[in-house]
C-alpha cells in the first residue's frame, strides 16, 4: 500500500483447506475452505492488524503464513524467499527470522521448565551465539528488555501472572532477533490494566528493535492502538484492508461498519439514551456451507439481489482496498 | 425514593485455603433499586462474581464460608427464611445468568425441555403448558425458528443462541432481579451486541432489575445507571455511571478506564494513538493482604496512613474508599 517502505512479508493469494470427515466409505473426499485468496503486506518496521470475529480463519492465516500449518496454495515472501517451498532444514535457519507469541500465556510455556531455559531455548536450537555464558546473557538482556528481573530466570511458570508470562513468552518471541513477530490474541486472556503493561510493551519493543508485527486481534481498540494498517476477514476472506486512519474514519464494507458499532466505547451512554441500531443480525452462516454470493449478504442491512449471486472481489476503493458491490461512502 | 429491592449489607465471605483462611469478600455493602441496572465492575479476583454467587447461595462450602452480613430482599431478611423460601426465591425472583453458556447447560437435554424444567420448578403448570412457554420464551429471546430450535440441543446452537437460551431460562419466572455474570464475554462484538440489546428490551418490558458484572467499561457506560468498582474484595468506589466514567476518584478506577484501549481516542501528531495508562504491578494475592489499603501497592498518590488504616467507603451519592481522596475533598 505504502509504495515507499518495501514489504518484509508478502502473503500472495494464500490458501488454507481442512479436509471433513467422507459421507460415506466409498463418498468423495470434502474439504473446507478456512482461507481463501487471501493477500497482504507486511512492511519493514510496521504493524498488519488482522481482525475478524471467531471462525473467520484469523489465526489460520497466521499459522499457515509462518508455516506452522500447511497452506494449500498461494505464497509467502519473506524478504522475496517463498518460506512455503523452504526445505526443513532451510526453514528452521529462517525461523530465526519469524516467531510468535501466543494468546494464552498458561498454555504456551512449558510448566516444568525454568522461564530462563524457556527463553534460552530457541537460542540453543538455533545455534545463535557461543553455548553457555554468551547465551546466558542474552536471556538476561532479553529479560531486561521485557521488564523482568534477573533474579526471575530460574523460576517456573506457575510462580508468574498472566502478564508476566506474556512477558516470558514475548522474550522467547525476540531471543533469535526476529524481524517478523506474529502475535495471536496475545492480549484478550489477561485483565485490562495487565493489557495496557503488554500492549504498551509491544510498541516500545517495535520501536526499540524496528520490529515489524503481524497482529490478530478480535478487538478493534486494541487494534487501533498497535496497528498501522487492517484487513478485515470475514469466512477465510479479507472484505476491507485499509490505512489505520481511514478504516477507523471511513469503513467501507458494511461488516467493519458493524464491527465498528459493536466495539466498546465510553461515549455511548445510557445515560443519554443511547440504543444499539444493530444493523447486523444473527450469526455468522455455517463456514461449511457459505451461501453464494457475498458471505455476508444473509446479515448485511445492504443487500441487494446482485449480492446473492456473485462474489465481490477485493478492488481498490477510497485509500483501501474493499470487497463489496456497494461500499459505504 | 422508592425502597431498594434488594439489600447487601456488610457482606463478609471468606475461603479455606493452604494459605489460611482468606477474606474474598471484606464488608460489602450496596442497594440494588427496582428496574435499574447496576454495574458491578473490576479485574479478575476482585470479588465480583462471589458477590453474586453468594447473592444466590451459591458459594461452595467448604471451603467457602459466609461469616457476616445481611441480604435484604424487599425488607425481608434472607437468613431468616426458611430453606423452602429460599430456594423459591432464587431462581424465581432473583435468576442469574452465567458467563459460559456451554458449560451451564446440559448436554444431554434439549433446550426446550431445559427452559421447561425451570418453569414446572418454580410454577404449577402442566407439562405441556410448560412446554409452549418455553417455546414462547424462546421467541421472546429473539430465536429464529422457535418451535424447531425446542428441540435442539446446545451443541447444536451458537454461542449466542445458547446465551439468549440462558436468558429464556432466567426471565422464565419473570424474576424481580437478573444477576448477569460477565454475560457477553465468551461471545463475538457483533453476538455482544445483540445481547446487550436484548438484555436492555427485557428490563424495559418486565421491570427486572438487573446487577451486571463485567470487567468491560464500555459495557458498563452503554447499560448501568449506577456503579460499584471492586477491587481486591471491597467496594472502593460507587456512584453513577456518568459520575464514575466522567470523574472518577479513586486512583484504581482512573487507572482502569485510562488503561482501555477505545476506540476514538485522540491521536498524536504521528498518527498513533497515545501510550496507554499503566497501572502498575498486580492485584495482591488475598492471602498477602494487610492492614492497609490493598491498592497502596499499585497507588500513584500513597502515603503513609494508607499501608496503615483501610480507607472507607464515605460519600453520599458518589461514594469512594480512598484516604488521598478523602482528604482532598475534606
Amino acid at each position: 500500500m505504502s509504495a515507499s517502505t518495501k514489504p518484509l512479508l508478502e502473503v500472495r493469494d494464500l490458501a488454507v483447506r481442512f479436509e471433513l470427515p467422507k459421507a460415506g466409505l466409498f463418498a468423495p473426499k470434502r474439504h473446507f475452505h478456512a482461507v481463501r485468496g487471501v493477500s497482504f503486506a507486511v512492511p519493514q518496521g510496521r504493524t498488519l492488524g488482522i481482525v475478524g470475529e471467531s471462525g473467520s480463519g484469523k489465526t489460520t492465516t497466521a499459522m499457515a503464513a509462518i508455516r506452522l500449518r500447511p497452506a494449500d496454495g498461494g505464497q509467502v515472501l519473506l524478504d522475496g524467499r517463498d518460506i512455503l517451498k523452504l526445505t526443513q532444514d532451510e526453514l528452521r535457519r529462517a525461523r530465526r527470522d519469524f516467531q510468535i507469541v501466543f494468546q494464552d500465556p498458561y498454555s504456551s510455556l512449558n510448566p516444568r521448565e525454568r522461564v530462563g531455559s524457556i527463553v534460552r531455548e530457541p537460542l540453543d536450537l538455533m545455534k545463535v551465539g557461543e553455548p553457555g555464558e554468551e547465551r546466558n546473557e542474552r536471556v538476561r538482556e532479553l529479560f531486561s528488555l521485557v521488564g523482568l528481573r534477573d533474579d526471575q530466570i530460574a523460576l517456573f511458570p506457575h510462580q508468574f501472572s498472566g502478564g508476566q508470562r506474556q512477558r516470558v513468552s514475548i522474550a522467547r518471541a525476540l531471543a533469535t532477533n526476529p524481524r517478523l513477530v506474529v502475535c495471536d490474541e496475545p492480549v484478550s486472556a489477561l485483565d485490562v490494566a495487565i493489557q495496557a503493561q503488554i500492549l504498551n510493551l509491544l510498541r516500545r519493543l517495535q520501536d526499540e528493535l524496528g520490529l515489524s508485527y503481524l497482529f490478530i486481534s478480535h478487538d478493534l481498540g486494541v487494534v487501533q492502538f498497535i496497528c498501522d494498517e487492517i484487513a478485515v476477514m470475514y469466512l477465510g476472506r479479507i472484505v476491507e484492508y485499509a490505512p489505520r486512519a481511514d478504516l477507523f474514519r471511513t469503513p467501507r464494507h458494511p461488516y467493519t461498519a458493524s464491527l465498528l458499532a459493536a466495539a466498546p466505547s465510553l461515549s455511548r451512554r445510557k445515560s443519554a439514551g443511547y440504543r444499539r441500531v444493530s444493523a447486523v443480525r444473527g450469526d455468522p452462516p455455517s463456514p461449511f456451507n457459505i451461501p453464494p454470493g457475498c458471505a455476508f449478504a444473509s446479515r448485511c442491512p445492504n443487500a441487494q439481489t446482485r449480492c446473492r449471486e456473485e462474489e465481490p472481489v477485493l478492488r481498490q476503493f477510497g485509500e483501501g482496498r474493499v470487497a463489496c458491490h456497494f461500499p459505504l461512502d | 425514593m422508592s425502597e431498594p429491592l434488594l439489600k447487601v449489607d456488610d457482606l463478609r465471605v471468606e475461603f479455606d485455603t493452604r494459605h489460611g483462611r482468606v477474606t474474598a469478600l471484606d464488608g460489602v455493602s450496596f442497594d440494588l433499586m427496582p428496574a435499574e441496572t447496576l454495574g458491578i465492575v473490576g479485574e479478575s479476583g476482585c470479588g465480583k462474581s462471589i458477590t453474586a454467587l453468594s447473592l444466590m447461595g451459591l458459594i461452595p462450602s467448604p471451603p467457602g464460608h459466609v461469616t457476616g452480613g445481611r441480604i435484604e430482599f424487599e425488607g425481608n431478611d434472607i437468613a431468616a427464611m426458611t430453606k423452602r423460601r429460599q430456594r423459591q426465591m432464587r431462581g424465581h425472583d432473583i435468576a442469574m445468568i452465567f458467563q459460559e453458556p456451554m458449560t451451564s447447560l446440559n448436554p444431554v437435554f434439549t433446550i426446550g425441555d431445559q427452559i421447561a424444567e425451570a418453569i414446572l420448578l418454580h410454577q404449577d403448570v402442566s407439562r405441556g403448558e410448560a412446554r409452549n412457554r418455553s417455546i414462547e420464551l424462546l421467541k421472546t429471546v429473539g430465536m429464529p425458528e422457535a418451535e424447531r430450535r425446542a428441540r435442539a440441543f446446545p451443541h447444536e446452537l451458537s454461542g449466542g443462541m445458547r446465551q439468549r437460551v440462558m436468558i429464556a431460562m432466567a426471565i422464565s419466572c419473570r424474576p424481580r432481579i437478573l444477576i448477569a455474570d460477565e454475560p457477553t464475554t465468551a461471545l463475538d462484538v457483533t453476538v455482544q451486541a445483540q445481547i446487550f440489546e436484548l438484555m436492555r428490551g427485557i428490563q424495559e418490558e418486565f421491570g427486572v432489575a438487573i446487577m451486571l458484572i463485567t470487567h468491560d467499561m464500555g459495557a458498563i457506560a452503554e447499560m448501568a445507571d449506577r456503579v460499584a468498582v471492586m477491587y481486591a474484595g471491597r467496594i472502593i468506589e460507587e456512584g453513577d455511571a456518568d459520575e464514575i466514567l466522567d470523574n472518577p476518584l479513586h486512583p484504581y478506577t482512573r487507572g482502569l478506564i485510562g488503561c482501555i484501549p477505545l476506540l476514538g481516542k485522540e491521536a498524536r501528531d504521528d498518527g498513533r494513538p497515545p501510550k496507554l495508562a499503566e497501572i502498575p504491578g498486580v492485584v495482591p494475592p488475598l492471602h498477602l493482604l494487610g492492614q492497609g489499603c490493598s491498592f497502596a501497592d499499585r497507588c500513584p498518590l500513597v502515603h503513609d496512613r494508607c499501608h496503615r488504616e483501610k480507607p472507607l467507603l464515605t460519600g453520599s451519592t458518589h461514594c469512594v474508599a480512598c484516604h488521598a481522596t478523602q482528604m482532598e475533598a475534606a
